[in-house]
């Protein structure tokens, strides 16, 4: 039997669907150490890529930034300028410079475009659980913000071991468990499903097969948020994953914009 | 568009994915739901079992279903567990309607080197017949970017050897890895690259700009990766047309027509 998708159909014939404006929750900005970016990775590429796979809106956080935030805050900055409406950006939180970070939270108030805050603690080997992501887990947490925060099974600075610890103290604050806890999907799933304010978000993820509908089945599409790394992946790969798992179109609609659009207040 | 896969696998795996097909209809079926035609196709036993019983069990199993195509996974030909000699293999090749091969160094633990394979590969080579490495086999053990790294590490070594031997990179790291095959590809003409896993933005955009469209294969390394992805990635590419063709299938079909065991 053919896929019956309305929306796979359409992906097929003309590469993205009518009135399913894509939202990814997860992608980055510029040029990276460990891979090749055609385009640098840069916005035009971007925003190409985006325009020919139907995704409207893209929430990234500068490679840079993830470095030295306040110049890839900058970058970033002038990205979302140029690409108002299509581009929005994360506020990355490097915890190993703790000093900085009260300033760097004041600064996010003043910032266009940037809409929550992004930690990638297995690259900076600090644990989502310390001290130091506090004040920004607390500022987004009175604030009812998303946090994405990258997760990798079991890992000892954010595999979703962790999880139930920071959904407990900042309930309010919205976590994007980003990559899913890629490979611990068991406790993965048992977070997302036992706390309201976990979100599975599906960079890499999509491609580990079955997953997509494991998460359906047992936590619910309406926690489960796409993303694809943008500029890592191409989004028609990451969108195909999800338009060809075994779920209905309404399932596919909550992932691939509904969810977001609530998160980020886009509705 | 014609849709060809070089990677497809089905069985009951030791670690089975979340979703995959047990059978070769359940393959088919899974094929029907992507708009997937064809399949270069190994089975699980091939992989998790052992190559002795999972080659025999491909060809049996296969049989009746032509849009299935059954490859075989090699050993040392020294131990003449896969035949008498690189002769008598290549015969029962024949008989089985085989035209490409797979090697797993790693799983099945030897040296995939002239010393080791010699022969063999030489006979590849004035038979084009095609050979299938997935990166992750150069070293036992090893994962994550580390068994990459040895990966291509090891087929550069290997092209080193036979520049002209038939050689398809298979299940790369999805982090592109141009900066690691495109050397590859400029210097041996018969490098290919299973795509499966390639899901680099614009990659193939950039990748066929630069080199055209002849060295990719269509793969969708299933059951590991669901198909769709694999599909929309080379179907809504931003390539011409004939480009697609022949990534999609053209490639994986002329290199199995110009096979002969």
């Amino acid at each position: 039997m053919r896929n019956p998708s309305r929306l796979w159909q359409e992906y097929v014939e003309k590469g993205k669907a009518e009135g399913c404006p894509v939202v990814n929750s997860h992608a980055h900005y510029g040029p990276y150490q460990g891979i090749y970016f055609p385009g640098r990775g840069e916005a035009e590429s971007m925003i190409k890529m985006m325009d020919r796979a139907g995704v409207v809106r893209a929430v990234c956080a500068a490679h840079a930034a993830l470095v030295d935030p306040e110049r890839g805050h900058a970058v970033m900055a002038e990205a979302i300028a140029r690409y108002p409406g299509r581009l929005f950006g994360y506020w990355a939180v490097n915890p190993n410079f703790p000093q900085k970070i009260e300033a760097q939270l004041r600064a996010f108030e003043q910032a266009e475009g940037f809409l929550g805050f992004k930690f990638l603690s297995d690259y900076h080997r600090y644990p989502i659980t310390g001290p130091n992501y506090a004040p920004a887990l607390q500022y987004a947490n009175e604030r009812g913000l998303p946090v994405l925060m990258h997760t990798w099974g079991g890992s000892p600075y954010d595999g979703p071991a962790l999880w139930a610890e920071v959904a407990e103290k900042y309930p309010r604050a919205k976590l994007l468990m980003g990559h899913s806890g890629y490979g611990q999907w068991d406790l993965a799933l048992e977070m997302a499903r036992k706390y309201d304010n976990i979100y599975l978000e599906l960079t890499a993820a999509y491609h580990a097969n079955g997953i997509i509908e494991r998460m359906v089945r047992e936590v619910g599409s309406h926690k489960v948020l796409y993303g694809e790394d943008l500029p890592w992946f191409d989004p028609q790969y990451a969108i195909g994953c999800v338009l060809c798992a075994h779920i209905s179109d309404e399932d596919r609609h909550n992932i691939l914009h509904r969810n977001a659009e609530r998160i980020f207040g886009w509705t | 568009m014609r849709f060809f896969d070089c990677n497809a696998c089905y069985g009951i795996f030791d670690v089975p994915p979340a979703q995959y097909a047990a059978t070769p209809e359940e393959l088919l079926a899974e094929m029907d739901w992507c708009g997937v035609d064809e399949a270069l196709v190994t089975c699980a036993a091939q992989r998790a079992d052992s190559p002795l019983v999972g080659n025999e069990l491909v060809v049996a199993e296969t049989k009746g279903h032509p849009r299935l195509h059954p490859a075989w996974v090699i050993l040392p030909p020294q131990t003449g567990e896969l035949g008498e000699s690189v002769d008598a293999f290549l015969a029962a090749m024949r008989r089985a309607g085989v035209k490409a091969l797979w090697a797993f160094p790693a799983r099945n633990k030897y040296l995939l080197s002239a010393t080791t394979f010699g022969p063999l590969f030489e006979a590849l080579i004035e038979r084009s017949i095609p050979l299938f490495l997935p990166l992750t086999e150069a070293v036992p053990g090893l994962s994550g970017h580390a068994a990459y790294h040895f990966g291509w590490q090891l087929i550069d070594t290997l092209l080193a050897q036979f520049p002209r031997l038939t050689l398809v990179a298979a299940e790369q790291h999805v982090w592109g890895e141009d900066r690691y095959f495109r050397p590859l590809v400029e210097r041996y003409r018969n490098f290919y690259l299973d795509i499966s896993t390639y899901e680099q933005g614009r990659g193939l955009e950039d990748f066929c700009r630069k080199y055209g469209p002849e060295r990719l294969l269509f793969g969708t390394h299933y059951p590991e990766v669901p198909m769709g992805g694999p599909v929309l990635n080379v179907l809504n590419a931003d390539i011409p047309e004939a480009d697609k063709e022949l990534i999609a299938g053209g490639n994986l079909a002329r290199l199995l027509e110009e096979a002969k065991p």
